[in-house]
């Protein structure tokens, strides 16, 4: 048929993409006008378009080992910009300083220039808006407004009911301007935690029974909103969380692993599963290497193990109480009161 | 049979039980589906009374709206009308016969609750309204999962198949011969 030799081929590459495929990207526009905050604008080199995305999702971004960091990093950022046929994607970074102990990613972000290449994921969406919801209650923090600005942008051009809370410093607030001009009336946005705590409790005592909530921030913040609901009533089904990943954990108590009944390895305390996988030449798939896309699970043998400490934020209480599986990036074996023995035989 | 666990059929939907109140709810909607007629309390009345009266003695300091209705339709009408101006923390629970139950939870699955919103206690579960996929009509019976019934709509005879719709209620029903019936390649 002639109109397909018309279809552009840049239509035909959005939707080609396999999962798991990595976009190489050039660095078309760089803002820092928000202190600490680097906003970047990514384009394929050639321009063509991207393909679209659910509100609500990420994109893994690269950083490669050197300039201080032990090894290759992988930092999830949320995509703010326009999610259909997109021709850019749009993230902002928080820049988390290395010298306070961050694995200087977000850093290693704030020294691109423009027409600097970097490799992200396919963007991956987990933290979709809820189709039957009858109502979108958005609730952010700091830089969590920026899967937030997705979920807004698509709920007022399909027309469903909307708000967003957002709690910025006053100066320091990513995106602020944006979702004003986008949401009017729909957004507040508050200074500080006080005028939340008064705001919050309120707020989420009267919301109609269709409503969806989306909360995106510091730890701290979304346990207290997490909270909040939980004791007016919500429902977990109702309540959707985006975590940034796990706070700094301890360096936890070495074990040993054995994998596919191969010989035992040694995981000292503060090396990871999966970085002693590694070092030992295992190709386990990951990601995020903090606990929160899945990606490195493993099987483990429950009888030849002494227990899986999960500690990651990806797996329910029913695959937790199973304990046939660990995500190789954060988890690590229970100590056996008795023997003293902690190991856990797992299968790639 | 396939494994019930691994249908659209809640337990309660074939095993008559009663589930407890969710100590979370700020707001109990009680909805007790009698089957009460004009003769007075029918055995199923009784039951689904006691029922209610358990949610009501274990609901602790939570607001109730209770309605004892007479049938489905006026159960649901009741259930609307509450939900209306209902907030998140709002828990609706139904006591009634499995049928009755299917019919009102799929009332609140269109008005948008969720399964952790919905509580039920069952006292019977015999009767099941079947929906026919060859004429769309609805046939109620006390037939079991499996078994066989003919369409009050088209006369056929139809097998009961271990699928509730969460939208209408009703169990699937299709022609229990349906694979020997004689059949050509369309041309």
């Amino acid at each position: 048929m002639s109109t397909m030799t018309a279809t552009s081929p840049t239509a035909l590459t959005a939707t080609a993409l396999p999962a798991g495929a990595r976009l190489t990207l050039v660095v078309a526009a760089l803002d820092d006008t928000v202190p600490g905050v680097r906003s970047l604008t990514l384009a394929r080199p050639d321009g063509a378009v991207l393909p679209s995305y659910t509100p609500g999702s990420h994109v893994v971004v690269e950083i490669p080992a050197g300039e201080g960091r032990a090894r290759r990093l992988a930092n999830a950022y949320s995509l703010t910009g326009e999610s259909v046929h997109p021709t850019t994607y749009a993230i902002s970074v928080l820049r988390c300083d290395p010298e306070s102990g961050a694995a200087g990613g977000s850093a290693w972000i704030h020294t691109l220039g423009l027409g600097d290449t970097l490799t992200v994921t396919a963007p991956r969406s987990a933290f979709a808006p809820v189709q039957l919801a009858t109502r979108h209650l958005l609730v952010g923090a700091g830089i969590g407004i920026t899967p937030l600005v997705s979920h807004l942008r698509s709920a007022l051009r399909w027309g469903r009911d909307v708000q967003l809370l957002q709690v910025s410093r006053e100066g320091y607030g990513a995106h602020v301007d944006e979702v004003r001009a986008l949401g009017g009336d729909r957004v507040t946005v508050l200074g500080d935690r006080a005028a939340l705590a008064a705001h919050l409790g309120p707020l989420l005592a009267d919301q109609p029974i269709g409503t969806h909530l989306y909360t995106c921030g510091p730890t701290a913040f979304m346990d207290a909103v997490v909270a909040t609901a939980r004791d007016l009533g919500w429902p977990p089904s109702r309540v959707h969380l985006e975590h940034f990943g796990l706070d700094a954990l301890d360096p936890g108590d070495p074990f040993t692993v054995a994998v596919d009944g191969g010989p035992t390895l040694a995981v000292p305390s503060g090396t990871s599963l999966l970085e002693a996988l590694e070092e030992h030449g295992y190709d386990v798939p990951n990601l995020c290497r903090q606990g929160v896309c899945g990606e490195c699970r493993l099987g483990v043998v429950p009888a030849a193990s002494t227990g899986v400490h999960h500690r990651d934020l990806f797996l329910g209480d029913d695959a937790r109480a199973a304990g046939d599986c660990a995500m190789a990036c954060v988890s690590r074996a229970l100590t056996d009161a008795a023997t003293g023995r902690a190991h856990l035989e797992v299968s790639l | 049979m396939v494994s019930l666990s691994q249908t659209s059929l809640p337990t309660w939907a074939h095993t008559p039980q009663v589930e407890p109140v969710d100590p979370t709810g700020r707001v109990h909607t009680l909805v007790g589906v009698t089957g009460d007629g004009a003769e007075g309390d029918s055995p199923t009345g009784t039951a689904v009374r006691e029922v209610v009266a358990g949610w009501q003695a274990a609901s602790g300091s939570a607001t109730l709206h209770v309605h004892l209705c007479a049938d489905v339709a006026a159960g649901i009408a009741a259930l609307e009308a509450d939900l209306v101006s209902a907030r998140v923390g709002h828990r609706v629970l139904v006591a009634g016969t499995a049928d009755a139950c299917l019919a009102v939870r799929a009332a609140a699955v269109r008005a948008g609750l969720a399964d952790d919103e919905l509580r039920f206690g069952v006292v019977a579960a015999d009767v099941r309204t079947v929906w026919c996929v060859h004429c769309s009509a609805t046939t109620a019976a006390a037939v079991g999962l499996d078994e066989d019934l003919t369409c009050s709509g088209c006369a056929r005879t139809l097998v009961v198949y271990p699928h509730v719709s969460r939208r209408t209620g009703h169990h699937l029903g299709f022609m229990v011969d349906a694979e020997d019936q004689p059949w050509e390649v369309p041309a």
